[in-house]
Order: C-alpha cells, then sequence, then structure tokens
C-alpha cells in the first residue's frame, strides 16, 4: 500500500476514535489488518427511522489510490433500504464515486451513511424493488424496514405477523432469508410470493 | 541541543506555567497548517483561492486524479493549477525534498504597486516607459529609455509566468513603435 494512504488511515483512525459520535455510540471504526487497507465500520440506524434501534456493519476497502480515490465501503449487515442492494449490500451514494473529495474522511463517510439512512433518495435507487416500494406504499416499506432491522440489525421492533408468514413459508422447505426476501419484495402477500418461490 | 529547543519552545508559549495548556495550544496551532488531503503538515504549502491548504504534491495529485473535475478537495469549489498561491514562511528557501513526478510549485505572482504619478491613458508607470516626446533629444532619449526597459523594472517577473509573458510582448511592442516612428522619421 502506498505510504500516504496508510498514513492518512492512520491519523484518521485517532480522529475517529477520538471524535464525539464514538461517545453517543453512533459510529465506530475497527482495524482488520497490520496494513491498514481492511477495516470494519459500525453506524447505529438514527432515531425515527425504521433503522433506529439497530446497528449496522459496514465493509471498508482502502484502495492504494486513497484519498485520492474513496474507499470501497458495503452493508455486511442486511438491510432494507432503497439506495442499498438488499443482496449484495452495494450502496449507491455519490460521495463514494463521483463526489469523493480528498478531504473527506472514514468519519465523514460513516456519517453520511448515517444520513443516508435518514433520508433515503428513491429516485437514484440501488434496490429497484426497494425504491418502487418505498414510492408506492411508504408504510408498507417502513413495516418492512423495521421488520428487517429487527432481525439483522438487532433492531427492538418485533413482527410478529411478519414471522408467521416467514414460519409458513420454512415449513414448506424454504429458507429463512429467502422467505423475507420474497414476501418483503411482494408487500408481504403469502401467496404471491410462494408463487414465485415455487414458479 | 534538546534542551536548548526545549527552553525555546517554553519561552515561544509564553511565562510557561503551565505546561498542559501551553502543549494543547501548540496542538491546536498544528493543525491550523495542517493539509487538508494528508493530514500532515503541509509541504510546500499551496492556498486555494477559497482558502485552502494543501501540501502542493497532495493537491497536484488530487488535481492528475480529475482532470475533468478541478474541485477543492474541501468545499468543492472551481481551483486550477494557476489559481493557487504558495506560502513562503520564514526559512522556507531550503526546497526539501522536491519530488520527481511533481512539477514546480507555481510561483507567487508579484504585482507592481499602482503608480504615484502617471500618465492618464497609459498605465506604465515611472519606472518603466517614460514617453518622452520631447522634440530636444528626442530620438535618442527615445531609445534609452526603451533599451532600458526590462532592466529599470525593480524586478523582472519569473520565466513562464504570465507577467513575464506580458511583459515580453509590451517590450516587443514597444521596440516596433520605435522602428516604425525612426522609419517615418527618414521618410519625411
Ligand atoms: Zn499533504
Ligand atoms: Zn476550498
Amino acid at each position: 500500500m502506498a505510504n500516504i494512504a496508510a498514513q492518512r488511515i492512520k491519523r484518521e483512525f485517532k480522529e475517529v476514535i477520538k471524535s464525539e459520535e464514538v461517545a453517543k455510540c453512533a459510529i465506530k471504526v475497527e482495524l482488520l489488518n497490520d496494513s491498514y487497507t481492511e477495516l470494519k465500520g459500525e453506524i447505529a440506524g438514527p432515531p425515527d427511522t425504521p433503522y433506529e434501534g439497530g446497528n449496522f456493519v459496514l465493509e471498508i476497502k482502502v484502495p492504494e489510490t486513497y484519498p485520492f480515490n474513496p474507499p470501497k465501503v458495503r452493508f455486511i449487515t442486511k438491510i432494507w433500504h432503497p439506495n442499498i442492494s438488499s443482496v449484495t449490500g452495494a450502496i449507491c451514494l455519490d460521495i463514494l464515486k463521483d463526489q469523493w473529495a480528498a478531504a473527506m474522511t472514514l468519519r465523514t463517510v460513516l456519517l453520511s451513511l448515517q444520513a443516508l439512512l435518514s433520508a433515503a433518495e428513491p429516485d437514484d435507487p440501488q434496490d429497484a424493488v426497494v425504491a418502487r416500494q418505498y414510492k408506492e406504499n411508504l408504510e408498507m416499506f417502513q413495516l418492512t424496514a423495521r421488520h428487517w432491522t429487527n432481525v439483522y440489525a438487532g433492531g427492538p421492533h418485533v413482527n410478529s405477523d411478519c414471522d408467521e408468514k416467514i414460519k409458513r413459508l420454512v415449513d414448506m422447505g424454504i429458507e429463512d432469508h429467502q422467505a423475507r426476501a420474497a414476501l418483503s419484495s411482494y408487500n408481504w402477500d403469502l401467496e404471491r410470493a410462494t408463487e414465485q418461490l415455487f414458479s | 541541543m534538546d534542551s536548548t529547543t526545549e527552553s525555546v519552545k517554553k519561552e515561544a508559549a509564553g511565562s510557561g506555567n503551565n505546561n498542559s495548556e501551553s502543549k494543547d495550544e501548540n496542538k491546536k496551532d498544528d493543525q491550523m497548517f495542517e493539509c487538508n488531503i494528508c493530514l500532515d503538515t503541509a509541504r510546500d504549502a499551496v492556498v486555494s483561492m477559497c482558502g485552502h491548504l494543501f501540501c502542493w504534491p497532495c493537491l497536484h495529485q488530487w488535481l492528475e486524479t480529475r482532470p475533468n473535475r478541478q474541485v477543492c478537495p474541501v468545499c468543492k469549489a472551481a481551483i486550477s493549477k494557476d489559481k493557487v498561491v504558495p506560502l513562503y514562511g520564514r526559512g522556507s528557501t531550503k526546497q526539501e525534498d522536491p519530488r520527481e513526478k511533481v512539477p514546480p510549485r507555481p510561483a507567487g505572482q508579484r504585482t507592481e504597486p499602482e503608480p504615484g504619478t502617471s500618465f492618464p491613458g497609459f498605465g506604465f508607470g515611472d519606472n518603466g516607459f517614460h514617453m518622452s516626446f520631447g522634440i530636444g533629444a528626442f530620438p535618442l532619449g527615445f531609445f534609452t529609455s526603451t533599451l532600458n526597459f526590462g532592466d529599470s523594472r525593480p524586478s523582472a517577473a519569473p520565466r513562464g509566468t504570465q507577467q513575464h509573458m506580458e511583459e515580453q510582448f509590451l517590450s516587443k511592442i514597444f521596440l516596433w513603435l520605435a522602428i516604425i516612428f525612426i522609419a517615418w522619421l527618414m521618410m519625411a
């Protein structure tokens, strides 16, 4: 790794650790190797969103050309959000692409992701299915996102209706996450989800 | 040697009755002069027109990374190589570690102060070219002032800068004017 990238991460690392957001348990960064190329990020779901109470883990890969090019970030924790792939965790966020600026840091990236959880941009979607649900049935979207937060990110809101429907599909031999993804995509319509899974 | 620098630092920090406080202050001062890209103390420092500080090698690499989108890495204002101002601190004359790949830092641009007595309509001022259209020693006076044009200025702009080019251009124009004038005199 180029020296400047490692030096930068070392300095930033101190900044993130010291910053006040950490004290409030809102963001966190952990080193995964000695060469400062792979890190684990964590953000808390923002209050007054379906993600509240959840803890979302991120994979951060620092390229050799950092900070002249952005870090590569994706969600490891499964999440239901128009700008994040519900399958791969890939993120659609301008500052991680062409709007990156060399003065930005891991701290600003994590805070921007937290802001993205508060304010989705369904017109610039990463996950078309989620984005359509967000635009056509906001209540259904919020219910689904809250359920995913509960199951995958440790959120507090249990939805027994969702759990019941998933159990029905699991009993038919469908894998738990597959059942959840199908039901989520079809607005928790058990019949249509079953149809799609067995077609 | 160490003790000397220590005492100098203490003096610089004031009376030095509270060590931790002065240390914090030093730290703040240091951060003021950190490059916004590498987050280290800026070397070969330059400042953008929007006022953001960078190492010249860092800023150069940023501009090279995105040639089509040249924006300030901090505030995203439009920037360009020609519009950064180098910072020359005291004792910055020694050129440390000039990277081979990086072009030399852009030079500072000196603009001459407004002249006190200048001909209306001519902005050349009194240290450059006098429009001496006196009858007496006219051709000679004309020539000497033309030939002395470059030397009579307190400082020539560095080669390659905008100002340098302009001066070259101006002096060429006056040379041609002089030649035409003399040709006209001979024909008359
Ligand atoms: Zn720098
Ligand atoms: Zn700026």
